[in-house]
């Protein structure tokens, strides 16, 4: 009698610890591939090789959090403006694609905490006469569409309220309009910046000044309710830096010097 | 698998900006077909001329016009004619582009609508005593364009929706533009574009049944 109420209760106990639903980091785990979005037109972070392979900084950076969770990457490219429906309709788990983490945008996607932060710089045209960021005032100045820097130069150029502000669709249409002087000025990251007036793709360019913003933080993301994934990410994020990875991957990717201090002080998180 | 939960305020509250994108997205489609359609008759008294080169230019311009996209068409208005010191705003690369577009259709719409007028009637007009250009002008011309009237409309209707490419040429202020725009600030991409697709929808269904009763009304027989 005891023991058969005994295994009664075993099974309703047992019956009741099955897992409801598998949330997304059991069927990443589950499936054996861990889908990322990485932008690949944003080198150092996304770009390709000779022979048309990811390589960057973000690519690397998926593959490090596939090795952690034990999967197999899958790097699939998407635009900036496209990251978020290859996110909703279920193309990728995650993206790994300097995704700035504004309030207004985790009001629809989940951010982990940010893996990277970049300075900006301004970046004008040699026949443009610009001493500091400020000479952009009343100028016609461009970048990439659905950036951080994109939205605040186009914000800057409204609270100034004269010159004109171009959302290109590309980091390479940016600089080719300013290039050619069909923009006087852009604002992109430091890395961007630097890697674009040393190519020599782009003749006649010149890095005038740091754009006085706070470093631009981004995140990894993944879908809002996922919870468990976005805790395991921020696990990552934090053990990369504590193993030193992250300034390893920046030696690769960006070059000597101190990587982007990830924390803020005075706040806990 | 579909993992969204579509919550409409955000998106709503961006409506009044997306209808003064949409004024700006009508406002370039028009101009454009007014510019196409003048463009267009120069274009057909070119080819009507019998002079070899201002019909080759017709052909010429007809055949880039039609066998390009109108994106790459758009995208070297902006940054071809950058390459030579011609800088033109997003707002006037984006009509030019699409003007020039229309102008190739709607140039074989017209040589459509002129096969269907019978030569006998210039041969009327001529023998009347009018100039050839007389006969053009007040014969051939009036029932080429009444013949021309529907597909001129789809061309309409393609105009419209040409707009959004202006994005290749970092054009903002059209309905596309702006929600794309709104669409990186928030990521409320679906619902952005649903609307936005609403808008393109309600406007061209606008234009083809209004063109269909302006012509019950003009062109009865």
């Amino acid at each position: 009698m005891k023991s058969s109420i005994f295994i009664a209760g075993l099974l309703t106990a047992s019956a009741a610890a099955m897992p409801a639903q598998a949330d997304k980091l059991d069927d990443i785990i589950a499936s054996g591939t861990l889908r990322c979005a990485v932008v690949l037109d944003f080198p150092p972070m996304g770009s390709r090789d000779a022979s048309n392979n990811p390589i960057g900084f973000d690519v690397d950076y998926c593959s490090d959090l596939a090795a952690a969770l034990g999967v197999t990457p899958e790097v699939v490219e998407t635009t900036f403006p496209e990251r978020i429906p290859a996110l909703m309709s279920g193309r990728v788990d995650v993206a790994v694609a300097s995704t700035s983490d504004t309030l207004e945008r985790a009001k629809t996607v989940g951010f982990s905490i940010p893996y990277y932060a970049f300075e900006n710089a301004v970046v004008a045209n040699e026949k443009v006469e610009m001493a500091d960021w400020e000479g952009m005032k009343g100028k016609t100045v461009g970048a990439t569409a659905g950036t951080y820097e994109a939205i605040w130069l186009e914000d800057k150029v409204k609270e100034w309220g004269e010159g004109e502000f171009r959302p290109y669709q590309s980091q390479a249409d940016v600089f080719l309009a300013l290039s050619q002087g069909q923009i006087d000025a852009t604002v992109a990251t430091v890395e961007v910046s630097e890697a674009n007036v040393n190519s020599g793709n782009f003749p006649g360019i010149r890095i005038v000044d740091k754009a006085p913003m706070v470093p631009d933080y981004v995140a990894l993301i993944t879908l809002r309710e996922e919870y468990g994934l976005i805790n395991y990410m921020n696990l990552f994020v934090n053990q990369q830096v504590r193993t030193g990875r992250y300034a390893e991957l920046y030696e690769k990717w960006v070059g000597e010097g101190v990587p982007a201090d990830l924390t803020v002080s005075g706040v806990y998180r | 698998m579909f993992d969204y939960n579509f919550r409409w305020n955000q998106a709503l509250n961006s409506l009044p900006q997306m209808l003064e994108g949409a004024l700006v997205t009508i406002e370039i489609a028009v101009l454009s077909m007014v510019i196409g359609i003048s463009i267009a008759m120069v274009l057909t008294l070119f080819r009507l001329s019998g002079y070899r080169i201002l019909s080759a230019i017709t052909a010429t311009w007809v055949e880039v016009a039609r066998n390009t996209p109108a994106l790459f068409q758009i995208y070297m208005v902006h940054f071809g004619l950058g390459g030579f010191g011609i800088h033109l705003s997003p707002y006037l690369s984006l009509l030019i582009g699409i003007a020039f577009n229309n102008a190739g259709y709607l140039t074989e719409n017209f040589r459509g609508a002129l096969k269907a007028i019978p030569e006998t009637q210039t041969r009327s007009a001529r023998s009347l005593g009018m100039t050839p250009l007389q006969a053009f002008r007040n014969v051939v011309m009036p029932q080429m364009l009444r013949i021309s009237f529907l597909p001129m409309t789809n061309q309409m209707v393609w105009a419209i929706l040409m707009t959004s490419l202006g994005a290749v040429v970092a054009m903002n202020t059209d309905l596309y533009g702006v929600t794309s725009d709104l669409n990186a600030r928030t990521f409320r991409t679906f619902e952005l574009f649903a609307i936005a697709a609403v808008i393109f929808y309600l406007i061209t269904k606008a234009v083809t049944l209004s063109a269909r009763l302006i012509a019950a009304r003009l062109f009865r027989y």
